[in-house]
C-alpha cells in the first residue's frame, strides 16, 4: 500500500523519535522531581508533543522560537541536545546554558532556540526582532512565539501582534491551548474568548486545529510557514491540545472533572494517535517504533545519569555569561 | 409548548482555509448577536423557550451577558434559555451531541449557526427535526445568506404552527457515503480527492481532485458544487443529482475556472458529467483516496476497502424561510387591527 502521508517514512519515523523522546523526557522529570532530585521548578509538556513537532518539522536550524515556562518540549522538537537540557534542568555546569538557566531559560541560539521563559507573554517580542532580522537580511527565516491563554492578555503579546501586522513580518503567534490557564477559567480572563478572533482584530489571520493529531497540525503549520516565508506576514495558530500533568509539578489538580487525567491518557494521546495512523496505513510497523523507543529509553537514563555524575557550576561562573558581544 | 433549539459552535470556521483561502473569521461576539437576533424573531412569534447548545467558547457568556441586561433593563424581551446537560468537548462532536439531544427532546426545529460542514453534522444526528441554517460558516452553499432576524421569524411562524407545514418545511436530499460499515452524509457535495489522509481537513489543492457528486450547484455558489453550477446547474429541489469526474489539469480535454472556496478561483479539468439517480450506488473512479464531505476531508479508503456513494431523496427537513415569510405577507400574520393593538398596549 502507498504511504498515504506527507512526510515519507524518514521523516515520519523522526517525528515520533522528536515526539517519543519530548514524552520520556517530561515522564521522568516528573519521577525525578517528585523524588526531590532537581532543583528549581519544572512544568511539564507530555501529552502537547504533536503541537510542538508537528510545527518544528518545517524549520531549520535559522528559523527562531521563543518558548514558554513550558518550554522542554519546544527545545527537543527544535533539536536542542537532550542531554545538554537535562544536565541544565539539573542545574550542572555541563547543561546548555552552564546551569545557570534551569529549566525556565533553557536556550540554544545554534538551534535557533531564542529562550524558554519565566515571564509570560516575553517571547512575541523577541520574534518579532528575529522576524524583523530575517525581513531584513533577506533569508527565508520565520520566527515563531508559543503561549498559552493566559499570556494572550499581555500586553506584549498583543503590541508584537500589532507590530508583525504593520510591517508584515514572518511571525507566527503559537496559541497551545490546553484547556486551562494555569487556575483561572478563560471564560472570566479573556475577553473575546477566542484568540483566533483577536487575529482578526490585527488584520491577520487565525486558524484552529486540533493539537493532538500531528497531522492535523503538520499540514496546517506548512501553510503557515509557507506563507510566512514568502512574504505573507503573520498568522495566528490555535492548538488545542492536552496536558497530561498539572500547571506546575505539585498541582493537585482540582480543576479537572474526574477521571479526566485517565480519559486523555487512554483516548487523546497524540502519541497513541499517530502510532494508529501510521500502522494502520501499514507505513511503519509496531516493531519500528518500538525501536525508537527503545532508543529514546537509553537517551533519556543516559541523560540523567550524566546530569547526575556532572559538577555543578562554581560562584565565580556566576560573573560569566552576564553580557554577550556580537 | 413549543421549544426551539439552537446549535452556535465556536469552533466552526476557524479552519486552514484562513490561510489557503482568505475565508473570514466571524468573531464570537458577533456569532452571539446574531444567536439574540434569531431570538428576537422567535419571541416576537410565539416561542417562548429556546434551548441552546454549551460550549466555553465565550458566545454563552456574552449571550447571557446581554439578556441578564436587557431584562433588567426591560428593552427587548428574549425566549426563556436553558442548556443542555452534556459535556463539552470544544469539537464539532458537541454539535451532533446537541442535534441528537434537541431531537430526543423534540424540539420544533433546530437553529444551526454555521456552514456546509457544521449543518452536515446536525443533520446526521437530528432525525427528522427541521432545521434552520444561519450562514456563519466557511463555505456556506447550504444554508442562505439572510439577516438571522427574518430566520427566527420564519422559524417561529413555523414550529407554533401559524404556517402549515406544507409551506413551512421543504425536504432536501442528501448523500450518503460508505467506508466499510461506516457511513456519512454530505448536504451539498462529497469530492474525492487522491490525498489519503485527513491532516487539516480542508481540500484546495486541485490537482488532487478526481470525483465530484452534488445534491444541488448553482451558477452563484461557492465551494466544490460551483463546479456544477457552472457546468449544468442543478436546483435544491430536483429530483436527482450530479457526478463530474475530475481530471488533472494536462490530461482533461476541458478546463473550468471556478470558486471553489471562498477567495479561492481555480482552474478545474473537467472529464465527464453525469446524472445521480437517488438510491443508486456509485463508486469513486480512484481506488483508494479521501472522501471530502461538504469541503472537508472526513473519510479515507483504500483499495482493500468496500466503499459507495448513494444519493437519498427527501432525506431532511429544513424551515422553508422564504416561503414562511410569504404565507404570514398573503394571510397578514403580522398585521392586527388599532383597536387590538391599543388594547395590548393598556393591559
Amino acid at each position: 500500500m502507498s504511504n498515504p502521508f506527507p512526510l515519507e517514512k524518514d521523516g515520519l519515523l523522526e517525528a515520533y523519535r522528536r515526539m517519543k523522546t519530548i514524552r520520556e523526557f517530561e515522564e521522568r522529570l516528573h519521577v525525578d522531581f517528585g523524588r526531590g532530585d532537581i532543583p528549581g521548578f519544572v512544568h511539564l509538556y507530555a501529552g502537547e508533543e504533536a503541537a510542538g513537532v508537528g510545527i518544528m518539522m518545517h524549520l531549520q536550524d535559522h528559523d527562531r522560537i521563543a518558548s514558554t515556562h513550558r518550554g522542554h518540549g519546544h527545545c527537543i522538537a527544535k533539536g536542542v541536545d537532550v542531554k545538554g537540557m537535562m544536565a541544565e534542568i539539573y542545574g550542572k555546569a555541563t547543561g546548555s546554558c552552564a546551569g545557570k538557566g534551569g529549566s525556565m531559560h533553557i536556550a540554544d541560539l545554534s538551534k535557533g532556540m531564542m529562550g524558554a521563559n519565566g515571564i509570560l507573554g516575553a517571547g512575541a517580542p523577541l520574534v518579532c526582532g528575529a522576524a524583523l532580522a530575517a525581513q531584513k537580511l533577506g533569508h527565508d527565516g520565520v520566527g515563531i512565539t508559543f503561549f498559552g491563554d493566559g499570556a494572550s492578555n499581555q500586553g506584549t503579546v498583543l503590541e508584537s501582534m500589532n507590530l508583525a501586522a504593520i510591517w508584515n513580518l514572518p511571525a507566527i503567534f503559537v496559541v497551545e491551548n490546553n484547556g486551562y490557564a494555569e487556575s483561572t477559567s478563560v471564560d472570566y480572563a479573556v475577553a473575546s474568548d477566542s484568540y483566533v478572533d483577536r487575529a482578526t482584530g490585527f488584520g491577520m489571520p487565525g486558524i484552529t486545529v486540533d493539537g493532538t493529531d500531528f497531522f492535523a497540525v503538520y499540514e496546517a503549520a506548512g501553510e503557515v510557514v509557507k506563507r510566512a516565508r514568502e512574504g505573507g506576514g503573520p498568522t495566528l495558530l490555535e492548538c488545542k491540545m492536552i496536558r497530561f500533568f498539572g500547571h506546575f509539578e505539585g498541582d493537585a489538580q482540582t480543576y479537572r472533572a474526574p477521571g479526566e487525567n485517565e480519559d486523555n491518557r487512554k483516548n487523546r494521546d497524540c502519541l497513541k494517535i499517530f502510532r494508529a495512523k501510521v500502522t494502520e496505513a501499514g507505513v511503519l510497523n509496531d516493531a519500528e517504533l518500538d525501536a525508537i523507543d527503545a532508543e529514546v529509553m537509553t537517551l533519556i537514563e543516559d541523560a540523567v545519569a550524566e546530569a547526575k555524575a556532572a559538577p555543578l557550576p562554581t560562584p565565580a561562573d556566576l560573573t560569566t555569561d552576564v553580557y554577550v558581544s556580537y | 409548548m413549543t421549544k426551539v433549539g439552537i446549535i452556535a459552535n465556536p469552533v466552526s470556521a476557524r479552519d486552514i482555509r484562513r490561510i489557503v483561502s482568505h475565508a473570514g473569521n466571524l468573531p464570537i461576539n458577533d456569532r452571539a448577536n446574531i444567536v439574540l437576533r434569531m431570538m428576537t424573531g422567535l419571541m416576537a412569534t410565539g416561542v417562548e423557550e429556546v434551548v441552546i447548545m454549551p460550549e466555553n467558547g465565550g458566545i454563552r457568556t456574552q449571550l447571557m451577558r446581554v439578556i441578564d441586561r436587557e431584562n433588567r433593563m426591560g428593552h427587548v424581551r428574549f425566549p426563556r434559555v436553558s442548556y443542555l446537560d452534556m459535556p463539552v468537548t470544544c469539537t464539532s462532536e458537541d454539535s451532533a451531541e446537541a442535534a441528537r439531544q434537541m431531537h430526543d427532546q423534540g424540539v420544533g426545529a433546530i437553529v444551526v449557526l454555521g456552514g456546509d460542514g457544521t449543518n452536515r453534522v446536525v443533520v446526521s444526528k437530528c432525525g427528522n427535526t427541521p432545521i434552520a441554517g444561519v450562514s456563519t460558516g466557511t463555505n456556506n452553499a447550504f444554508p442562505e445568506l439572510r439577516e438571522p432576524t427574518i430566520t427566527g421569524l420564519a422559524v417561529g411562524l413555523a414550529v407554533t404552527g401559524q404556517v402549515p407545514c406544507e409551506h413551512a418545511f421543504a425536504y432536501n436530499k442528501r448523500l450518503e457515503v460508505r467506508v466499510n460499515d461506516q457511513r456519512e452524509i454530505a448536504l451539498v457535495d462529497v469530492a474525492v480527492v487522491s490525498e489519503r489522509f485527513i491532516g487539516a481537513r480542508a481540500i484546495w489543492k486541485t490537482a488532487n481532485f478526481r470525483d465530484l457528486f452534488v445534491t444541488f450547484g448553482r451558477p452563484d455558489g461557492i465551494g466544490m458544487s460551483s463546479i456544477v453550477g457552472l457546468l449544468a446547474p442543478l436546483d435544491r429541489q430536483a429530483p436527482e443529482g450530479r457526478r463530474v469526474r475530475l481530471l488533472p489539469l494536462e490530461t482533461a480535454n476541458l478546463r473550468l475556472t471556478a470558486p471553489i472556496a471562498p477567495g479561492l478561483i481555480e482552474e478545474v479539468g473537467i472529464g465527464a458529467i453525469e446524472k445521480v439517480v437517488p438510491n443508486e450506488v456509485y463508486l469513486p473512479s480512484v481506488s483508494a483516496g479521501s472522501f471530502a464531505l461538504d469541503g472537508e476531508r472526513e473519510l479515507t479508503f483504500s483499495e482493500i476497502d468496500d466503499v459507495s456513494i448513494r444519493l437519498q431523496a427527501d432525506a431532511f427537513r429544513t424551515v422553508n424561510v422564504p416561503d414562511c415569510m410569504a404565507y404570514a405577507a398573503r394571510h397578514g400574520l403580522h398585521t392586527r387591527a388599532a383597536s387590538e393593538a391599543l388594547r395590548t398596549a393598556q393591559s
